[in-house]
């Protein structure tokens, strides 16, 4: 029965509960196909994965605002918790591999965050687990987070220029520990330049949500051949 | 003698008071539901709507006024969020109506013969429209202080001059929230003082402290042989109605010291606040909100667009417009109106992003200009005074402009470079626009500016003052 299943329609029709905050219908949707055989692998990466991802090419566009992408997001995560997870453990033999770790904060002596809480959504539309420890955080922090988090990407972020020593501080502090390889580190925000980012040694530097979200790609990529 | 703050301790202690006693509410849920929700049924409720294809200049006076109230309603439903205590702090529609009456509809900076007056102006009004230049917050290196601020300060259109920030101090980093920042700051003041000196204008206001992000460099030198009380000192809440320890204790200094405090507000299109009806309706509750919390004498509405981080995104247009009307029309604030375009100096589309911009907020009734973020402010040393003597020649030459005859003429530039604002074309920084030594524009910048400003005069029958 599975392999009738309309990929197409039940694509568009995620896409249109997602855009339309329809909690309930995304969820009917989802939990029908299990009941139809379809496996809950395929349907999160057939179905809500390139769902999620034209949430985020809108949002990119302005087409949608950050509150509906919010919203599609957090429909999403209940339905993973809820659903598809349940039904995995059901079979031991399925295994729903997340397209990396993310840790994000906004450096020491900056309170700004809405750009790093837009390229923190755009990352999870795409399939990213990201630990958000929010603003102001020390450098020691973040090192210690991305530590216990076991991280494969640190992203950090400034909106303003004196807040930059502190992102030194946490490449310092990494290679200090003796651990700078283990992450590929990030920059984002209008203080960081490419100029700021070779200087201290990043990994990338993204200016704008959909750019994070290519970096982050790339990188894991990188980091599975190495 | 007991010298009085310009606000009574009486008041500061109310305001503080509300960051501990009110209500504490998750940071998501302020965002989602006393914003963005929030906002959405306002939008219904009143009606808040034009065509989304509309980049020009509202002039439905019906329109504005809903806005406003709009925005009273959100500034006394929702209030502004403590990040630091993570509570709600709510005013009573009455009080809000109070604090608007007791704002002051004038204010003076600068000094002698430098000195400055910016007045309430309301929509249309054909009254002189005040220039703030200079590279506002834009990183330069400390060598180029000294040119960039010269450069900025010999121009006669120009009443203020926004410092930029420094790069470094002393060849060191400038490493917020430490005695650095106090450093920086002090070498602002003694550079500032330095070009004012050599230009001849001693008493020009400045927009300062910009080398320092914390209250340390407000806190540091607005006293005894630093920044001064006629200067122009800036404070701001967070978006989207969040307001920080950081901006009350910037809030207290200047309310004792007596220091002149210009508050804004930059709300995120694209954001909580939503699109253009949102972020109008953001901006008036924002404005409300900034005179009852930091008690400013002039209030700067500066939107960002979510990815470009510019105010002159097409939709942005309209919605600042009407946000502008609104407050004109209903308070005696006191406005202006912010200048960040995408393009930098030597980019032909920065000029137009500049003038469109400049058309739509001077007869929606601002008392002055900011000009000009030019390159939206990220990048270090892309600013040159070209582009802000620009702003300044656009602005006075729409004091007498109605909004219907703007609207035209902003929908006309808007079409010159909507299409390539997504390019970013961040253009050329000041050492290659500007000869350093003379403080004269490039001959390649010099051309476009005046390819623009005879494109103005001929096309729209714009007197540019030079």
């Amino acid at each position: 029965m599975a392999n009738n299943f309309n990929w197409e329609t039940s694509k568009s029709d995620m896409l249109k509960y997602l855009l339309a905050a329809d909690n309930q219908q995304a969820t009917s949707l989802i939990k029908d196909a299990l009941s139809q055989g379809v496996s809950a692998i395929d349907l999160f990466e057939q179905c809500i994965t390139p769902a999620l991802r034209e949430i985020g090419t809108r949002f990119e566009s302005l087409d949608i605002f950050l509150p509906e992408m919010v919203c599609a997001a957090e429909i999403i995560q209940e339905i993973n918790e809820d659903v598809i997870s349940p039904a995995m453990e059901t079979n031991s033999d399925m295994v729903m591999e997340s397209a990396g770790k993310v840790l994000m904060a906004t450096v020491q002596g900056d309170l700004h965050d809405i750009g790093k809480n837009m390229v923190g959504l755009m990352l999870r539309v795409n399939g990213f687990e990201v630990i958000d420890i929010g603003t102001n955080v020390s450098p020691e922090q973040i090192v210690v987070q991305a530590e216990q988090e076991q991280v494969d990407i640190i992203g950090l972020s400034s909106l303003l220029t004196t807040c930059l020593p502190y992102m030194k501080d946490v490449f310092d502090y990494l290679t200090g520990k003796g651990i700078r390889e283990k992450y590929a580190v990030i920059l984002g925000g209008a203080a960081s330049s490419q100029e700021y980012a070779d200087n201290v040694g990043a990994d990338g530097i993204g200016h704008s949500a959909a750019t994070a979200v290519i970096i982050c790609k790339q990188l894991m990529k990188d980091r599975s051949l190495t | 003698m007991t010298k009085v703050p310009k606000i009574s301790p009486e008041i500061i202690a109310s305001v503080l008071d509300k960051t501990e006693s009110g209500p504490v509410v998750e940071e998501m849920d302020w965002d989602r539901q006393y914003i963005s929700q929030a906002i959405k049924d306002l939008v219904e409720k009143y009606d808040v709507r034009w065509d989304k294809d509309f980049y020009g200049v509202p002039s439905d006076d019906s329109l504005a006024d809903r806005v406003y109230e709009a925005g009273l309603e959100l500034a006394t439903k929702s209030g502004l969020y403590c990040i630091d205590t993570h509570r709600q702090m709510t005013w009573t529609e009455e009080e809000l109506r109070d604090v608007l009456l007791a704002t002051p509809t004038q204010v003076s900076a600068g000094e002698g013969k430098d000195q400055v007056t910016f007045k309430k102006r309301n929509v249309e009004e054909n009254v002189h429209v005040g220039v703030i230049g200079g590279p506002y917050g834009i990183p330069v290196p400390e060598e180029l202080f000294i040119p960039v601020l010269m450069s900025y300060a010999q121009e006669p259109l120009f009443d203020i001059i926004d410092n930029p920030s420094l790069e470094t101090t002393y060849g060191f980093s400038i490493r917020a929230d430490s005695p650095w920042e106090q450093l920086a700051v002090w070498q602002e003041a003694n550079l500032t003082f330095e070009a004012l000196e050599r230009v001849g204008r001693a008493g020009m206001p400045i927009g300062c402290a910009n080398s320092a992000a914390s209250p340390l460099g407000e806190l540091s030198s607005t006293s005894y042989g630093g920044f001064r009380k006629i200067d122009w000192h800036h404070n701001s809440i967070l978006s989207e109605l969040k307001i920080s320890y950081a901006d009350l204790i910037r809030a207290v200094h200047f309310a004792h010291t007596g220091a002149i405090s210009h508050n804004f507000y930059n709300p995120i299109y694209g954001g909580y606040a939503g699109g253009g009806d949102g972020m109008a309706i953001a901006i008036v509750a924002g404005m409300i909100l900034m005179r009852a919390s930091l008690w400013g004498e002039s209030f700067n509405p500066g939107p960002s667009h979510a990815h470009l981080s510019c105010n002159t995104y097409p939709p942005m247009i309209p919605s600042q417009a009407v946000a502008l009307q609104a407050l004109a029309r209903n308070t005696n604030l006191i406005m202006s109106g912010f200048t960040r375009p995408v393009a930098g100096p030597c980019v032909k589309d920065l000029l137009y992003e500049i003038a469109a911009i400049t058309l739509a907020q001077v007869p929606s009734g601002i008392s002055f200009t900011k000009a000009v973020h030019s390159a939206t402010g990220r990048i270090p040393l892309h600013c040159t005074p070209l582009e802000a003597k620009f702003a300044a020649q656009v602005t006075h030459s729409a004091e007498g402009l109605s909004r219907a005859d703007a609207d035209p003429m902003v929908r006309n530039l808007v079409e010159k470079y909507k299409d390539s604002q997504k390019t970013m074309n961040a253009g050329k920084p000041f050492h290659k626009a500007y000869d350093v030594d003379t403080l004269k524009p490039s001959s390649e910048w010099q051309k476009i500016y005046d390819e623009v400003c005879q494109e103005l005069e001929d096309d729209f029958k714009l007197e540019l003052d030079f």
